[in-house]
């Protein structure tokens, strides 16, 4: 007989174990599902997993598309940790690229050290600027941070719709929406010759190690911690609730600017329209599949930025519509979700008692 | 037509702990039967076997010679076992009828008839078409009873029922209950109230540590007995000693009011008070007149004008919770699991919870983890908290082990004045003496204690003035030699 019973604390080991099984799930989902659509399923497990990042090139792909999920989703598990529900960092991800794409366009055909710092940093402030707007909206009126930073999302696409398409477009670029391309003293450097991966990958590091320091070491950090478990207790110490609210959307806004700065800086080089596939709402999953934990969140990015090359694999190899990609980030999401009831429950087999 | 309810060597084990340990009882119809014990007893364990909660590892339940399988509460119901819990299951915004009828599949006016007629048989007045929210915690009660009685039930379980009570809804409710009793209902009582088993019952069971220790006939026992049987060894009895009498005041509260936007909350009305050092103020109410409100607005979690507190000669009425303790409050609120501590955390994280200037748990933002974890030593050792593992999470400390490390993690900078809400509830007898005397040496050492309690026996034990909260307005503080519980009662109910 199976029984399932409750546990008496929350596991340790399958806390981490249940991202593992969550991944397992979707392989065994996303094989079931090619089946039926009469894919092979294990050559499109092949081509969605493996065939990607088998060659250099691939490596450095998987790298590339890591970057961006590692880093904001380093930034959303700020907020999510201290109960803040940034869900808008899509939206921030691309203020701070426009941001930052405008600074480097002030910058256009000119060349200094100093101006990737500038173009870095427009792109920060310009994600902290839109992250404000849910905060201040929350903190003094009220407001829900779901819902507003989620629809400024569509309002920060709309606004680089407008600027790549209208007053920023390029004079010579045929009406293509796009900018200028950058100089290059306003692109980050790119760590091999022939490869895309990027310096943005150091951002990223650096968000990991500053994120751990700070999730661990420090009075923010027990704040932050304090005020995940029960606001109520937060209170009673008496922790400043508002300003701690505001700190965490900046920095998350910070991060998603950053990791939209790499995208425009990196291999673009310009600004248009689709600078981004999702990744802020994708960093979503990282984030929750990483546990909120900065190397849990390492490894979380590796494996969803799979899905994101294995969709383009398996779209040129075996004709699979690129979609799918979103259809197994979906899955991981709802297969962890699922498997948290381990941590709480576990299931017990009983042999019959007679 | 007599029932009888037998229990067969129930046992119910949980990781760690033997809830119920081979427990045998057999109940009669005609007599009311107290389940006595401390908390952890297992009274509750068994109490939720009864109701079909919980499901024993083994053993049988027997109503009238028929073996019962309780796998759900339905079950219970089915098998007309009715069952009030201390916490109401009520819908708060629903009306009482529709809360009546929610579970129950007979049709509303039929149901509307038979409401009438149990209402008029026991003289309860409830209006059935208001919301719930509207009724106080006496006729709340009174919803679930009648919401069993719909069933006619061949026994009534009541936990705890007059935690929330005045004294003289206690009355009303022994009343019926002894009613219930003489039409054959099988009564069965679970409290740690001992004077109660004494006024109500005919029989009582002690439970300790999920074994059963005695079952006597009440007229055999007084409440030194019962009390000896329930903690297992000589009680000493606490008295304060009368404070002496300072002038010096410490916290003084002027036309201090609080208007919330919650409808659920209750508005503070004009508050006045003073103490003085050395002295206990203790605030009596049925819960859920003010009592939560005013602690907050004490303790800073609510913000009030500058003026309305007085404290040590400084107006600290706008002051964060932080800010306060920096000018020696402290305070230990009433919900030990969501409020003051944090389970999933480990004990020294949180005694870095009450965090001072001068305690140096966090330099330059940086936790000094030493600082703490030695701090938490001293707290564990002081106040004996019964583990010597400060890495351990407070989860697993029992509610006395975790109220004592919160009481010396509030005491241990000795604070001028101590503020503490419910401090001993839900705690066994042992743990209640033990922050009894503690709070009594605070008084010794001439530092001041508000404690607002629904306990009106910890208030007439602790307090030297006393003054009761109705609907967010301060009755007149009085001195504590003058007031009886009976006149607490009567103020607790809104009288004048």
């Amino acid at each position: 007989m199976i029984k399932i019973v409750k546990r008496d604390q929350p596991s340790r080991a399958i806390f981490f174990f249940t991202p593992v099984l969550a991944i397992f799930l979707t392989l065994v989902a996303g094989g079931l599902i090619f089946f039926i659509l009469d894919f092979k399923p294990f050559e499109a497990l092949k081509f969605f997993f493996i065939v990607p990042i088998a060659d250099k090139y691939g490596f450095s792909e998987l790298l590339l598309k890591a970057t961006p999920l590692c880093l904001i989703a380093i930034g959303l598990s700020f907020c999510f940790k201290s109960n803040n529900w940034n869900i808008g960092a899509e939206g921030q991800l691309t203020f701070g690229a426009i941001v930052s794409g405008g600074v480097a366009l002030l910058f256009y055909e000119q060349e200094g050290f100093y101006i990737l710092p500038i173009v870095i940093l427009a792109g920060a402030i310009g994600g902290m600027l839109y992250a404000s707007i849910p905060a201040i909206l929350k903190t003094y009126f009220n407001t829900n941070e779901i819902l507003v930073s989620l629809m400024l999302v569509y309002v920060s696409k709309l606004i680089l719709d407008y600027l790549v398409v209208g007053p920023w477009s390029n004079p010579e670029g045929f009406n293509f929406p796009e900018t200028r391309q950058f100089s290059d003293s306003a692109k980050l450097p790119l760590l091999f010759e022939g490869l895309r991966i990027h310096a943005g990958i150091f951002l990223a590091l650096a968000a990991v190690v500053i994120s751990w320091f700070v999730f661990y070491k420090t009075y923010l950090g027990f704040q932050m911690k304090v005020s995940g478990f029960s606001l109520k207790t937060a209170r009673y110490a008496g922790y400043k609730g508002k300003k701690m609210i505001i700190l965490v959307f900046l920095i998350s806004g910070a991060c998603a600017g950053l990791a939209g700065v790499g995208e425009i800086t990196g291999p673009i080089g310009q600004l248009h329209r689709e600078i981004s596939p999702d990744y802020g709402f994708t960093a979503i999953i990282v984030a929750f599949l990483g546990r909120l934990h900065p190397v849990g969140i390492i490894f979380a990015s590796l494996v969803v930025a799979i899905t994101y090359l294995g969709a383009e694999t398996a779209q040129i190899f075996m004709q699979i519509p690129k979609y799918t990609g979103q259809v197994f980030q979906g899955m991981i999401l709802f297969f962890l979700l699922a498997s948290d009831y381990l941590l709480f429950f576990k299931i017990k087999f009983i042999g019959s008692k007679k | 037509m007599n029932t009888n309810l037998k229990i067969s060597n129930v046992t119910k084990i949980y990781p760690g702990c033997v809830a119920n340990d081979n427990v045998s009882l057999e109940f009669n119809s005609g007599k009311i039967y107290a389940l006595l014990g401390e908390n952890g007893a297992g009274k509750s364990t068994l109490v939720k076997i009864l109701s079909g909660v919980i499901i024993p590892d083994e053993g049988k339940i027997y109503l009238n010679e028929n073996n019962l399988k309780l796998n759900s509460p339905l079950d219970a119901k089915k098998n007309d076992i009715g069952m009030v819990f201390q916490h109401f299951n009520l819908f708060e915004t629903l009306s009482v009828f529709e809360n009546l009828i929610i579970d129950s599949d007979e049709e509303r006016e039929s149901l509307r008839e038979k409401i009438d007629t149990i209402m008029k048989k026991y003289n309860f007045s409830i209006d059935l078409d208001i919301p719930v929210l509207n009724l106080s915690a006496g006729q709340k009660q009174k919803v679930e009873i009648i919401r069993c009685l719909i069933r006619s039930p061949k026994v009534l379980i009541m936990d705890e029922p007059t935690s929330v009570l005045t004294e003289q809804e206690t009355s009303e409710l022994f009343l019926s209950l002894k009613k219930f009793s003489e039409e054959g209902i099988l009564i069965i009582y679970i409290t740690h109230k001992l004077k109660e088993v004494m006024q109500l019952c005919d029989e009582v069971a002690v439970m300790r540590r999920g074994k059963l220790v005695s079952v006597s006939e009440i007229k055999n026992e007084n409440i030194e007995s019962l009390a000896n049987k329930m903690v297992g060894q000589n009680l000493k009895t606490i008295k304060k000693k009368k404070a002496k009498t300072s002038s010096d005041q410490l916290i003084k509260i002027t036309n201090l009011n609080f208007t919330s936007e919650d409808p659920f909350e209750t508005n503070l009305m004009d508050i006045n008070f003073s103490v003085n050092r050395g002295e206990c103020l203790g605030i009596a109410g049925i819960s859920g007149n003010g009592q939560s409100e005013l602690f907050q607005v004490l303790s800073g979690e609510i913000i009030s004008e500058k003026k309305s507190i007085e404290f040590n000669n400084n107006y600290i009425g706008d002051l964060s919770p932080q800010e306060r303790r920096e000018y020696l409050m402290a305070f230990s609120p009433e919900d030990r699991l969501e409020q003051a501590a944090i389970p999933q955390m480990k004990i020294f994280e949180n005694v870095a919870l009450n965090n001072f200037k001068s305690s140096n748990f966090f330099n330059n933002g940086l936790i000094n983890e030493n600082k703490i974890k030695e701090h938490s030593k001293k707290i564990i050792s002081d106040f004996n908290v019964n583990t010597d593992n400060i890495e351990l999470k407070s989860q697993f400390l029992s509610g006395g082990n975790l109220q004592k490390l919160i009481i010396g993690r509030e005491l241990i900078t000795s604070p001028d004045l101590l503020i503490c809400f419910n401090p001993t509830w839900g705690l066994d007898v042992g743990a209640i003496n033990y922050i009894h005397e503690t709070l009594i040496k605070i008084n010794e050492q001439n530092k001041s204690i508000i404690l607002i309690s629904t306990d009106t026996d910890e208030l007439l034990k602790l307090s030297d003035k006393i003054s009761v909260i109705n609907k967010g307005k301060l009755s007149k503080i009085m001195n504590a030699e003058e007031v009886t519980s009976e006149k607490l009662g009567i103020l607790m109910g809104g009288a004048n």
